[in-house]
């Protein structure tokens, strides 16, 4: 199951004029993996769904849906600290506004938590911050992926991305052939199945990492989930997007946050 | 860019520098890291070092803390590409001077995203 | 030596296979029963120099082994396969596998260089472990020796 030379070329192009990515011949599984989700979400299934996506969004000139082809391709789905600017943004400017500001920990929400790369970054970035006094919730719509976060096991491959060895020998062990969290960064996170289509957990929550997910909604739908989202969270908390996602023409209740390289928002009604 | 690749490994020495060269670097080979030193000293200006940890003459640990025992040399960024992947191996390389760690076997994308994180290379995902 | 560590093993060379020669994963699965003789064999392994020296031996054909440093080493596809790149990217393959079985024990012994035959019979013995594996349906074998008495030289 694998796209048409078409489709491959096109997308190629695409990537390339757009970003300045390179995908090399060898790469059409890549366009199949990425692009099937957002040709799903269009309500295309089966082994030419990505090939009728791809001449429905040609056709369309859809500047929007055109972007999340480009996304979805050069985003890398699993990575330790992925963009790097969201965490510096978390340890220098999040922490200071949030710290100290109530009793109990910080309460952070990584809201489509894959594989468990994300909520162990965030607590790793935190601990090596100085504040340990944190709990993260991390939630995704798929339990065996959850499974996999929980176990906190990673092999040789996966380390190698975005982990800079002095992290790497700081919060893990290894294991087996792969690395293993350590146990001081594992006991602030907490893994539960939860759709973004549902009421959201209770919080409130300090912090909330939603990224690189509403590509994947409508813009109604993405407005409503962000509703609920700042339901759950604190008056000024923050909320931290995927590097080239924005809320412009979706939801203008969130007040823009300036951080070189990320996209960040504060909830409304806190204090600046 | 200029970029020393140092492995008594042929072939190893072969891919890493394609990468390096694909990512728009200089590239000088060096078998192991006495040669690597003479190449350092004939002044071209290297930017990046990857090191291989096991090579004859000299290895790569030793390689990294004589190019740290140099002030003139504080700008090369090192960076050991080996299969020592001991949790303790780590810890000896980065104190003696490493920057980075990548782990054999490893994919362009992890080389590059290595660079990246040095800020040798410019933030944007190879997919 | 454990069967446990046959499995670490087959996912090391799966992780070899997909990042640098194949670029993809999926290439490289465990083939079923035990492995048939090779024709044109060829033998590359390093040795783990510990209390009880330990030798990992990777073994394919010629044919195999030509395709593998053809894909490994990126050759034009009009460039012929000399032996001694293939000596290169056998030693190297057998380098990163052994090396990772390294980061399995207990101490940190050294490796040994690469070495790598062509032809010759397969080593007298049992193997501690044997994985035959099967790459785009060829085969490749990694097993695990005792490194043999007469052969304490190569360490």
């Amino acid at each position: 199951m694998s796209v048409s030379t078409q489709t491959f070329d096109y997308v190629a192009d695409l990537v390339r004029t757009t970003s300045a990515i390179q995908l090399g011949p060898g790469k059409e599984y890549l366009v199949e993996s990425r692009l099937a989700p957002l040709a799903r979400a269009r309500g295309l299934v089966g082994p030419t769904a990505v090939d009728t996506y791809v001449r429905e969004v040609r056709r369309g000139l859809d500047r929007g849906e055109l972007t999340r082809v480009v996304e979805a391709l050069t985003t890398n789905e699993t990575s330790w600290f992925r963009d790097n600017a969201p965490f510096a943004a978390l340890r220098s400017q999040v922490l200071p506004a949030v710290r100290g500001r109530h009793p109990g920990p910080l309460r952070i929400w990584s809201a489509a938590c894959s594989t468990g790369q994300e909520p162990y970054s965030i607590a790793m970035t935190l601990l090596d911050a100085g504040e340990p006094h944190v709990s993260v919730l991390a939630t995704d719509l798929s339990t065996p992926v959850l499974a996999q976060a929980r176990a906190g096991e990673y092999s040789q491959l996966e380390m190698n991305r975005g982990m800079p060895a002095p992290v790497l020998v700081r919060h893990f062990t290894r294991a087996g052939a792969g690395w293993a969290v350590k146990e001081e960064v594992r006991r602030l996170v907490t893994f539960t199945q939860h759709n973004l289509l549902h009421p959201p957990p209770t919080g409130p929550f300090d912090v909330v990492f939603l990224r690189n997910v509403l590509i994947y909604f409508d813009a109604a739908t993405k407005r409503d989930i962000l509703t609920r989202v700042r339901r759950a969270m604190r008056p000024g908390a923050f909320l931290i997007l995927g590097a080239a996602e924005s809320m412009v023409g979706i939801d203008d209740a969130w007040e823009r946050v300036a951080v070189t390289g990320g996209s960040v928002y504060r909830a409304p009604g806190g204090t600046p | 860019m200029r970029a020393l690749v140092i492995d008594d490994s042929r072939a190893m020495r072969r891919i890493v520098s394609r990468q390096l060269e694909g990512l728009g670097f200089t590239v000088d080979e060096a078998g192991d890291g006495a040669q690597a030193l003479e190449l350092l000293e004939a002044g071209a200006g290297h930017h990046l070092a990857c090191v291989d940890w096991n090579m004859p003459v000299m290895d790569g640990l030793a390689f990294v803390k004589a190019v740290r025992a140099r002030p003139e040399w504080r700008d090369v960024t090192l960076m050991m590409v080996t299969t020592e992947s001991e949790h303790d191996q780590i810890v000896r390389a980065l104190a003696a001077g490493a920057h980075e760690y990548l782990i054999k076997p490893f994919t362009p994308d992890a080389l590059r995203g290595k660079l990246e994180l040095l800020g040798l290379v410019p933030a944007g995902e190879i997919a | 030596m454990t069967e446990t560590m046959g499995d670490h093993v087959v996912a090391i060379a799966q992780d070899l296979f997909s990042a640098m020669v194949d670029g993809e994963p999926g290439h490289l699965a465990e083939g079923s029963g035990h492995p048939s003789p090779l024709s044109e064999p060829v033998r590359a392994w390093v040795d783990i120099r510990g209390e009880r020296p330990l030798r990992t031996l990777v073994a394919t054909g010629r044919d195999t082994a030509d395709r593998i440093t053809r894909a490994l080493l990126d050759l034009e596809p009009r460039e012929d396969v000399a032996t001694a790149d293939v000596r290169d990217a056998l030693g190297e393959i057998a380098n990163v596998i052994g090396g990772n079985v390294k980061g399995l024990l207990p101490e940190h012994p050294a490796l040994s260089l690469p070495v790598v035959v062509f032809g010759g019979s397969a080593p007298d013995g049992v193997p501690l472990w044997t994985r035959s594996l099967q790459w785009h349906d060829e085969a490749l074998v990694v097993s695990m020796w005792d490194v043999p008495v007469n052969q304490e030289e190569y360490l």
